[in-house]
């Protein structure tokens, strides 16, 4: 159990839980970042935040702020592990 | 040509069978909204902001298999809860009670068929409206690039609705999507989605709209199981290779300096030809003015009044076309985005955001396209913060103004013992600076204090590369032109003739002359007392005084001298004179005042103002000659009835820090009032640099003083 801020980028993980119960939260949860959903962090601006996620299809940045309310469990496939060194 | 037109009456979902009908378009930012718009109605009819709001309100007309349709464009938005200014508007014009909207008859909703999930969010909110809704599958062609494929009718029949695919740039599909909206307008509602928030099994903590959020997402996993089938990408890789390239730390900053230092040398340089020949045609038509009317008051309205003012208004279209040009193509391929991806991390800690880049950039240039293009800003707080601060960069302007002062009073020495480091090349810098830190102060503090607010989520779409489409691109830049002139211009036409009446009036011949009559007195007796006192020490002083007496022989010196005392008899003149207490400590007399008040529409217009008001009629400070003279006359200025000199280092220093922080620029405060749509935030931006401006030039003098004191 981690937060999404934590994930290296090229790794995957499944969110389980979104913190919190403002404006953020539910713009997130809006976006598709739901409980249960697979996502693959895919890389990070230069100056290290905000961070890319792909999920659902489709590409969002979201500020490391933002990353930490979500709750998540790192997804260790064989090559993502290659990936993610 | 667009047109205001006045709310019409014409209009319900229960009016008559000869009323059009209402059609609005939903949907994502990025979905291809504004291609579908321009290509089912071309220019708009109705381009305006919703009252009240910085929401751009888009209709247009045309008529779809035989009826008339009014076509309603939505702002892009990602949920239909009230929560932004957007969605506020749009679930207003969707139910019915925006003011000045006509009832609508039929929602379309846009769904990008590349990410269907998050955009049937929108789409399963929109079924709940109890208005009859069509789903336009948009993107078709590049989600089958990717290997999606989305089985549209078997969609319609679980959303209950008609979803037809579209190619909206190649035309595709539109003809069934006018079918299905003229068949679907006259049908019920289709049913409400089963969102269910108390199936979520996790619910503790969660708020009824978060739980209702995951049940939305619950219900679309349900509804598009077997509906979207993905087969091995063709292009996404491709995709992914671009994206990887232009957001990696080192390509994809290298990619960014090189498409900004494009954006800003298209503004800065390369509108400039465009520029000048403007102002050549406005030239050649004032000189035709001037030949053809006799002289006298209505003359000088046309010629110095209307006809300057104007080619004031139309010097700003070639910088505002270019930005908006670039604006629109790196929008539409996707690369604004990521711009803002890329700087945000850098903006962040003033409290901007990525987006405010491109028009802080801009406004190095000019700041009338920048905050023009804080547009594409979605975030009203940081957008107004954006604007609030783009008029502190140094614009194209401000560099005459730096130029002379710099060449006439800053000498040519070494700084810190670098031979090739001189001190003009130093004050410069320092003066493109000096606007970069006290822009990031300002944003900092207001974010600070102000504009405070809960923490803004910044939670943004990269969306996938694509081709901008050049008749969305051509009607973004016609849009942000003609949004201009029609807006803006008039205002900044009406505030160039109440100056150009406050420099003109009172015009008193008789106290001229006087004036005239008394100057030459004046010049020929401190050059009587300088002889008298000293021959060597004065001499370059004395045979600049009798230059300028010379010259008031001559029927040019007398014109000039007739029109620099009219200047100092004006209105204006008496303010500058009014307000000389308060720019003492700034080191200047009341002429310097005079100049820094008739800037008020533009700040270069300062050093033509200073040439009119020490008598040497128009000087172009701008050429060599006219620079030259300008120059030896600022030089030769003494404070009246001594020899004392009135531009030293530290006064020109702090003109210098003046201009650079001020607000003397008419046509920036009126965009600034049409963009945020309320008279408060010019006075506000006008204030607080007018207060640091002084502030500034306050300790720029004085700390001057005493250095060279010491």
């Amino acid at each position: 159990m981690t937060s999404l801020d934590r994930v290296p980028v090229g790794w995957s993980a499944r969110v389980t839980r979104v913190v919190g119960d403002d404006p953020a939260t539910l713009r997130l949860l809006e976006m598709g970042l739901t409980p249960g959903l697979t996502l693959r962090v895919v890389g990070s601006a230069p100056l290290g935040d905000p961070i890319e996620l792909e999920l659902r299809g489709y590409r969002l940045s979201i500020r490391k702020r933002e990353a930490t309310r979500i709750e998540v469990e790192v997804v260790e496939t064989a090559q993502v592990a290659l990936a993610g060194v | 040509m667009p047109s205001e037109q006045a709310p019409s009456a014409e209009t319900s979902r229960n009016g008559g069978p000869d009323a059009p009908l209402v059609v609005a378009l939903l949907g994502n930012p990025n979905t291809g909204k504004s291609t579908l718009f321009t290509a089912l109605a071309g220019i708009p009819t109705r381009v305006g902001n919703y009252p009240g709001v910085t929401v751009e309100e888009k209709r247009g007309r045309l008529t779809l298999a035989g009826r008339r349709i009014e076509l309603i464009d939505l702002p892009g938005i990602y949920s239909l809860v009230a929560r932004s200014p957007d969605e506020e508007v749009a679930m207003a014009v969707l139910e019915g009670r925006q003011a000045g909207s006509p009832q609508v008859d039929c929602v379309v909703v846009l769904a990008d068929a590349t990410s269907l999930e998050r955009n049937c969010y929108l789409v399963s909110q929109a079924l709940a409206l109890g208005l009859p809704v069509v789903v336009a599958l948009t993107l078709v062609d590049l989600a089958a690039d990717r290997g999606i494929s989305v089985d549209h009718a078997e969609l319609a029949s679980r959303f209950g609705c008609p979803v037809v695919p579209i190619v909206a740039p190649q035309r595709e599909g539109l003809d069934a999507l006018a079918d299905a909206i003229a068949t679907a307008a006259d049908q019920p509602p289709p049913p409400v989605p089963a969102v269910r928030p108390n199936d979520i099994d996790d619910a503790d903590g969660h708020s009824p709209a978060a739980l209702e959020a995951m049940a939305r997402y619950r219900w679309i996993e349900q509804t598009l199981d077997g509906v979207v089938t993905r087969s091995s990408p063709a292009q996404w890789s491709l995709e992914e290779r671009i994206d990887e390239v232009l957001t990696h730390r080192i390509a994809g900053t290298v990619v960014f300096v090189a498409v900004m230092l494009a954006v800003f040398s298209s503004i800065f340089w390369a509108a400039t030809p465009i520029m000048d020949l403007f102002s050549g045609v406005v030239d050649s038509l004032a000189a035709v003015l001037s030949e053809r009317l006799p002289e006298g008051a209505i003359r000088s309205l046309l010629v110095d009044g209307l006809v300057a003012g104007v080619g004031g208004v139309v010097v700003f279209l070639p910088q505002i076309a270019m930005l908006f040009l670039f604006v629109a193509v790196l929008e539409g391929c996707g690369y604004l985005a990521r711009a803002a991806y890329l700087m945000d991390r850098l903006l962040v800690g003033v409290g901007l955001s990525g987006r405010s880049f491109i028009p802080l950039l801009s406004s190095f240039a000019c700041a009338i396209p920048g905050i023009m293009a804080t547009r594409t800003i979605e975030n009203r707080r940081d957008r107004l913060l954006t604007i609030l601060v783009a008029p502190l960069m140094s614009c194209s302007a401000r560099l005459p103004v730096y130029v002379l002062l710099t060449a006439a009073f800053v000498p040519n020495t070494p700084v810190a013992g670098l031979s090739w480091l001189r001190l003009p090349a130093v004050v410069l810098a320092s003066m493109y600076a000096l606007g970069v830190v006290v822009a990031a102060a300002v944003a900092a503090l207001l974010s600070r204090t102000i504009f405070r607010g809960p923490p803004q989520p910044f939670v943004m779409e990269l969306p996938g590369w694509r081709w901008p489409q050049p008749l969305v691109v051509l009607e973004r830049v016609r849009e942000a032109c003609w949004s201009f002139l029609s807006s803006a211009g008039t205002l900044i036409v009406a505030v160039s003739i109440v100056v150009w009446a406050l420099a003109s009036y009172p015009y008193n011949a008789e106290a001229i002359d006087a004036e005239v009559a008394r100057e030459k007195i004046v010049l020929a007796e401190r050059i009587d007392a300088l002889s008298a006192a000293d021959g060597e020490a004065t001499a370059a002083l004395r045979s600049e005084l009798a230059d300028e007496l010379a010259l008031l022989g001559t029927e040019e010196g007398l014109e000039a001298a007739r029109r620099g005392a009219a200047s100092r008899q004006s209105f204006l003149g008496q303010a500058g004179r009014m307000i000389e207490p308060v720019v003492r400590p700034l080191g200047w007399d009341w002429r310097i005042g005079c100049a820094a008040i008739a800037s008020f529409p533009a700040r270069e217009v300062v050093l033509g103002t200073l040439g009119v008001i020490y008598n040497l009629g128009e000087v172009d400070p701008g050429e060599e000659e006219g620079s030259n003279m300008l120059i030896r006359r600022l030089r030769a200025a003494t404070w009246d009835g001594t020899n004392r000199p009135v531009f030293t280092l530290p006064v020109a220093l702090s003109i210098m820090v003046f201009f650079a922080l001020c607000a003397q620029c008419a046509s920036t405060l009126v965009v600034i009032g049409k963009e945020t749509g309320t008279w408060i935030w010019p006075v506000v931006t006008f204030s607080y640099m007018t207060a640091l401006a002084w502030l500034g030039a306050l300790l720029t003098y004085q700390l001057g003083t005493m250095m060279l004191a010491a």
